[in-house]
């Protein structure tokens, strides 16, 4: 008889950081295949399709991009707040008001020259989101209200607010001349005001990806090498130690929201000035940007440059499934799919830190002399093993 | 030769009610149905541009819906539509769909997807794809394009929709006659000319059987939100309402109508089965056969653009099989009107028509033009809540 | 010495063996934490299991409990094989646990903690409620374990909380106890009421199994003493036949300086560094933690603060260290105010703070040894070319100072809580001493160290004080503090309740003083 225990692991060598994903990323695709097959549809078939209609065939990842830009921001959103441990789930109502408040500066300085309007428009969607971050910030600072809960109450409050103001009331956003008055929908951009799109070797990229990609090596630098960035690490690692070393928690805390709940706002000033060109309450509110995040900064383990390449994958994956699904490839097979994706490499994070130990389970083998090992322990091996009760959450 | 384009299209438009005039808008045909082409400089010369076969295979034709294919509602009922067309044009034709697509970037992917598949023809369900037609369509001019609930038009853009305000009065007339107290409720989506004239049409119905009914109004702000839908029906029940209509997708009104013992008329699907005992009927919409003359149309190169607002003439919208609480005398009186609207001897919106506050709105005789229909943005007499939401 | 050659059954050729371990071995991943441990124990008896952290006690009696299981090697109680799968299987085989880190419900009352987790034939007819009482009752008095079953856990002092723990082994009718450094938390005269209850429990015929690394311990309490270190059984010897010297080579593996006088270091003129007056304080709970503290410390003088945990001595340190408000009174460093609460403003009047709380209060755990050596100033230069860290310089710095306070690992981009205690501890003094302090306080410096670390960081403590550094040294191991300290306050709830001269001090006296009996 054997049985299987899992143990924690001491250490995680570096090459499973590595092979833990990639494994992942394998039992995916096998549990994939499996499905596939089950379902009746071709296997490989389906992979190739996935990687040419998300990413290599001309013109795809052109789409993948636009797909792959509100993600970077909202991922960008979560990992900073999450690298401090705040729990910001909010980067879909600040992307909201960052639309909110990009869109009334867009199509006040509709006239102006674009880059006059395009940096206005950053600016304000950056000043929207992490305004209604701070909100949250507030909450939690002076009435101890968890984030988490917070932030999220404030994602339905904000779409609430931008459904009013194009659904319920003639506010400046509302288009009611001409077909508005037909139907309530926001008023749109001038050409001028909307963003401009460059070709990068031949590709056309959204400007707001760009931006995201500029702020995604700043705030690595920023949380790499700044003093700001070493009091955030601090805080995250052990709150009683930075008030031991002085740091001031709750102005770091702040800033960390404010600056998470900006890089969502300029998402929303992206998805204004990149692709809608007018504060489109419904379809922001289905797109779900803000969680998708989430998970854009989980996958890219926090790490900033990481979620430029998570996002561009996660892009190229919807992408690709929306040019798979039809008549013969169900919507909820290619979310299955998606979803498995996912779960293998996130769930293999978990695994990573422990390891599988299968053991012989008889009673007379185990009287068998015990195989010894030489080799002597170092002197910054950890003490006592610990107990499996005490679950730290490594690096 | 640009004549005789015409004429087909013209052909073809009668077969369909698409009446080619020239004019911004036309008034409505006594049916109901009616065209409206808007002045978008687009060619007018009635040959398709767009469309045209390419290759040998199957010709290629897709559709973006916005929920899944068996929501039992909306789309369910557009993709019937489509295996409709399928089913008639055989193998000459292969359809595609996707399904649950978001308004936004993301529906522009999926019709890039569409046409880089091949797809001569793409039909989008939801309105909010309206602003993502219109680029693709400008981008791909070699597609024909065509968007349900819309307003937009161009050379290769089409826009198409039913009168449910026809049918809504026939669903009022039996939510009149069933209910009581003569107080009806109306679970409402979104204050717009689409659902307002939608409530118009369903008080005024009732009041043909039930004299002097009222209509108390309760908006959810969206078209799909059972929890909303059911927060509004029980609002409207506590309110003291004892028969409910509904301008929403889901059966939600229904359910509480059910737990309520009160009639209820649904919208879009046929819900007769699931509602046995308090089933009135519901205005439902038949997309196949425009689907399946539209798609022959396109084929044969006499595809046009245009604004088509299909009525109970043409089978576009009707009504779904009657339940048991609606008596014989209502369902004699429901078909008279009906036979009137298909015939053209009947028009409902026509004078005199009275505001909320009892003002003379339209004066007798006067039948109201389709461009204040499209634009209506006032609550008859007997109508309880704001236009304004 | 070689572990083979002593029979391991000679001191007990008489008794009847209650647990024999053969041949046990456990790895956790490349660490060898049992490398083929014998362990016998008998029935009657106190059997102490000594060692320096790391070497391996508690991995063996986790097997025993039924935490882990050995990766070889055979477990037999009562010269029974037996395979103990889980906590549930080792109670049911009589084996009983008293853990370091008590398992309590706060909420509930001792007699509902007791009978908590209690198996279905145990809850059963044999004990309904009058029943537990009366069980409880009459256990607390054969050994001597005064606990009222109605209170409530949060209402119990440390040392009726770990009664109950030893009740709750008991009432499962454990013949077999093993308490894991059970004296950690008590003063010494609540040790010794446990050393006899633990005697009494022995010569009922059960086994005590004594899980400890402070020698006096088991000199006084065990029959018999099994030594581990790196993981191996080195000896297993009669008490009668050892002393602390013999134990702690065998626990070390050389023979270690051990009774370390330290002697006056204070210069007979200097002037206080630092003085507290009046000082009143809240603690966490903001109830008042600390009355009417007065101190004062001369340069180079080394000021012990003993006390049983909870006392005040936490909140002191805080408050001298510089992260705790003060409500009233006033701190002067070399006659200049403090603004209390202030850690900044502490440090920069050069008062370095080594928390008792190292790995989560002094250290950051998972930050590199470099991030550590920076975070008390890491806001200028050298540490910051601001608004960046000089990560480069940080490193090399980082490097130098590992080698000249000798901690070992791998380099300065390891995670702190990779390092041993021993070597955590280095890193934080390593930091404090850096900032050449005035005023160093130390909170509990060696707990939880062994005994080569112990010898280090006490050196560390002489050598700056003879600097010149003043030092408020809190401790709860009141060997330490006499050994270490020209003068001894002791702490009762919140007051300094004497000042004792360190030569003159005797257990007994600063016992009494700890228990609020002046």
């Amino acid at each position: 008889m054997r049985s299987i225990a899992f143990e924690r692991r001491t250490n995680t060598p570096k090459w499973l950081r590595i092979a833990v994903p990639m494994f992942g990323i394998a039992i995916a695709l096998v549990l994939g295949a499996m499905l596939l097959a089950w379902t009746g549809h071709a296997t490989t078939g389906t992979y190739r399709q996935i990687l040419h209609r998300g990413f290599t065939d001309p013109g795809t990842f052109a789409t993948t991009l636009v797909a792959a830009t509100p993600l970077l921001f909202t991922g960008l959103t979560a990992a900073i707040a999450y690298r401090m441990g705040v729990f910001n789930i909010g980067g879909e109502g600040q992307l909201f008001i960052g639309a909110m408040f990009a869109s009334f500066v867009g199509l006040g300085l509709g006239s102006a020259p674009t880059v006059v309007v395009v940096a206005s428009m950053i600016l304000a969607g950056a000043v929207g989101g992490s305004l209604w971050a701070s909100i949250a910030a507030v909450l939690r600072d002076r009435f101890r209200c968890n984030e988490i809960i917070t932030t999220l109450m404030l994602n339905y409050l904000a779409g609430i607010l931008i459904q009013y103001l194009i659904f319920s009331s003639h506010s400046y956003w509302r288009e009611l001349t001409g077909t508005g008055a037909l139907f309530p929908q926001g008023r749109m951009l001038s050409e001028r005001a909307q963003w401009p799109n460059p070709h990068i070797g031949g590709t056309p990229v959204p400007f707001g990806f760009i931006v995201g990609i500029s702020f995604a090596v700043l705030i690595f630098v920023l949380l790499r090498s700044t003093r700001f960035g070493y009091r955030v690490r601090v805080i995250a690692d052990a709150p009683a130690a930075a008030k031991y070393a002085g740091i001031n928690a709750r102005r770091t805390t702040f800033a960390v929201l404010a600056l998470s709940g900006a890089m969502a706002g300029i998402g929303g000033a992206s998805d204004v000035g990149d692709f809608r060109h007018t504060l489109d309450p419904k379809g922001l509110q289905q797109a779900g940007y803000g969680y998708t995040g989430i998970v854009v900064a989980a996958l890219g383990r926090l790490n900033p440059i990481a979620v430029v390449f998570v996002a561009i994958l996660m892009g190229g994956l919807n992408t690709a499934g929306l040019a798979l699904q039809g008549p013969d490839f169900p919507a909820g097979l290619v979310g299955t799919l998606q979803g498995l994706l996912l779960f293998c490499t996130l769930g293999g994070e978990g695994l990573a830190r422990y390891r599988i130990v299968i053991r012989r389970r008889a009673g007379s083998a185990s009287r068998s002399a015990a195989p010894r090992s030489s080799s002597p322990r170092s002197a910054a091996s950890p003490t006592e093993a610990p107990g499996l009760a005490t679950g730290e959450v490594g690096g | 030769m640009k004549r005789t384009a015409h004429i087909g299209a013209v052909t073809i438009a009668a077969a369909l009610g698409l009446a080619a005039c020239g004019s911004s808008t036309t008034k409505p045909a006594a049916g109901g149905s009616t065209t409206t082409q808007k002045p978008s400089g687009s060619s007018d010369n009635g040959s398709a541009t767009c469309g045209k076969p390419s290759g040998s295979g199957a010709y290629k034709v897709a559709f973006v819906y916005v929920g899944t294919v068996n929501d039992g509602g909306w789309t369910t009922a557009h993709d019937k539509g489509r295996q409709f067309a399928q089913t008639n044009l055989g193998d000459k034709v292969k359809t595609t769909y996707k399904a649950t697509v978001k308004e936004g970037p993301e529906a522009a992917a999926a019709i890039e997807s569409l046409i880089a598949d091949g797809n001569r023809m793409i039909f989008a369900t939801s309105f909010g794809f309206q602003d993502s037609m219109e680029t693709e369509a400008k981008k791909h001019p070699e597609v024909c394009f065509e968007q349900a609930t819309g307003f937009k038009t161009s050379a290769n853009f089409a826009e198409y929709f039913g009168a449910a305000e026809d049918t809504d009065y026939l669903t009022g007339m039996a939510a009149g006659a069933a209910s009581k107290n003569g107080k009806l409720g109306f679970v409402a989506p979104f204050p717009i000319p689409e659902v307002i004239r939608e409530i118009n049409s369903f008080a005024l119905g009732a009041q043909t059987t039930h004299p002097g009914a009222t209509v108390q109004v309760a908006w959810t702000k969206s078209w799909f939100d059972p929890t909303k839908e059911r927060q509004a029906a029980e609002g409207l029940v506590a309110a003291g309402v004892d028969a409910l209509g509904q301008g929403q997708d889901s059966p939600a009104t229904g359910e509480v109508a059910k737990a309520k013992k009160l009639p209820w008329a649904g919208y879009d699907t046929d819900q007769s089965a699931n509602f046995p005992d308090n089933w009135l009927t519901a205005t439902v919409y038949n997309w196949g056969p425009y689907y399946q003359s539209r798609i022959a149309a396109a084929m044969a190169g006499t595809w046009k653009s245009g604004s088509y607002y299909g009525g109970p003439k043409d089978d576009f919208v009707g009504l779904a099989p009657f339940g048991k609480l609606v008596d014989q005398k209502t369902k004699d009186a429901i078909a008279s009107k009906l036979a009137g609207f298909k015939d053209g001897s009947f028009y409902h919106l026509t004078g005199p028509l009275k505001d909320q506050s009892g003002a003379e709105k339209v004066a007798a005789g006067k039948a109201l033009e389709l461009k204040d229909i499209l634009s209506m943005d006032w609550f008859v007499e007997g109508v309880k809540g704001s236009p304004k939401g | 010495m070689n572990p083979e050659s002593i029979d391991v059954l000679t001191a007990g050729t008489n008794l009847v063996p209650a647990v024999e371990m053969f041949g046990i071995t456990k790895r956790f991943g490349d660490v060898v934490a049992n490398d083929g441990v014998n362990f016998h124990a008998c029935v009657g008896e106190v059997h102490a299991l000594l060692g320096e952290n790391g070497a391996g006690k508690s991995t063996l009696t986790n097997m025993l409990t039924g935490i882990y299981q050995p990766d070889a090697g055979e477990i037999r109680l009562y010269e029974k094989p037996l395979r103990l799968t889980s906590p549930r299987a080792a109670i049911a085989a009589g084996v009983g646990m008293v853990h370091q880190h008590f398992k309590l419900v706060p909420t509930f009352t001792v007699a509902e903690n007791v009978v908590l987790g209690l198996s279905a034939e145990h809850r059963g007819v044999k004990f309904r409620r009058a029943a537990i009482e009366r069980r409880v009752a009459e256990l607390s008095e054969r050994y001597q374990l005064a606990v009222d079953p109605a209170k409530k856990i949060w209402q119990l002092s440390v040392g009726e909380r770990q009664r109950v723990e030893l009740l709750k082994v008991l009432i499962r009718e454990a013949r077999i106890l093993v308490l894991d450094e059970p004296t950690a938390v008590l003063t010494p005269q609540e040790a010794d009421s446990l050393f006899v209850t633990l005697r009494s429990m022995a010569d009922d015929g059960r086994t005590v199994i004594f899980i400890s690394h402070k020698l006096y311990e088991v000199t006084a309490v065990s029959d018999r003493v099994t030594v581990l270190r790196d993981g191996r059984n080195i000896a297993t010897v009669d008490t009668a036949d050892c002393d602390q010297r013999s134990l702690a080579a065998l626990m070390v593996g050389r023979d270690v300086q051990f009774d370390r006088r330290v002697g006056t270091h204070v210069r007979g003129d200097s002037e206080p560094v630092l003085i507290a007056a009046n000082v009143d304080a809240d603690g966490d709970d903001d109830r008042g933690a600390l009355h009417a503290i007065s101190l004062s410390l001369r340069a180079g003088e080394i000021l012990g603060i003993a006390g049983v945990a909870g006392n005040g001595q936490r909140e002191l340190g805080e408050v001298l260290g510089g992260i705790r408000r003060i409500r009233s009174g006033n701190i002067d460093v070399c006659g200049k105010q403090q603004t209390c609460g202030d850690p900044v403003a502490f440090a920069k009047s050069r008062v370095a703070y080594v928390p008792e709380d190292r790995l989560g209060t002094g250290l950051a755990p998972s930050l590199s040894i470099a991030d550590n050596v920076a975070l008390r100033s890491f806001r200028a230069a050298p540490f910051a070319r601001p608004p960046f860290i000089r990560r480069r310089w940080l490193r090399s710095h980082t490097q130098e100072l590992m080698s000249r306070y000798d901690v070992k690992a791998p380099g300065p981009e390891t995670p702190i809580r990779k390092l041993s205690g021993g070597n955590i501890q280095k890193v934080l003094l390593a930091r404090e001493f850096e900032s050449d302090p005035l005023v160093l306080v130390v909170a509990s410096p060696t707990r939880g160290l062994d005994v080569g670390a112990i010898e280090n960081v006490r050196s560390l403590l002489v050598t700056a004080a003879e600097r010149g550094t003043g030092i408020v040294l809190i401790s709860e191991d009141l060997d330490e503090v006499r050994a270490m300290c020209d003068r001894i306050a002791v702490m009762y709830e919140g007051r300094i309740v004497g000042i004792v001269d360190g030569e003159s001090a005797d257990v007994n006296t600063l016992g009494l003083m700890m228990a609020g009996a002046t």
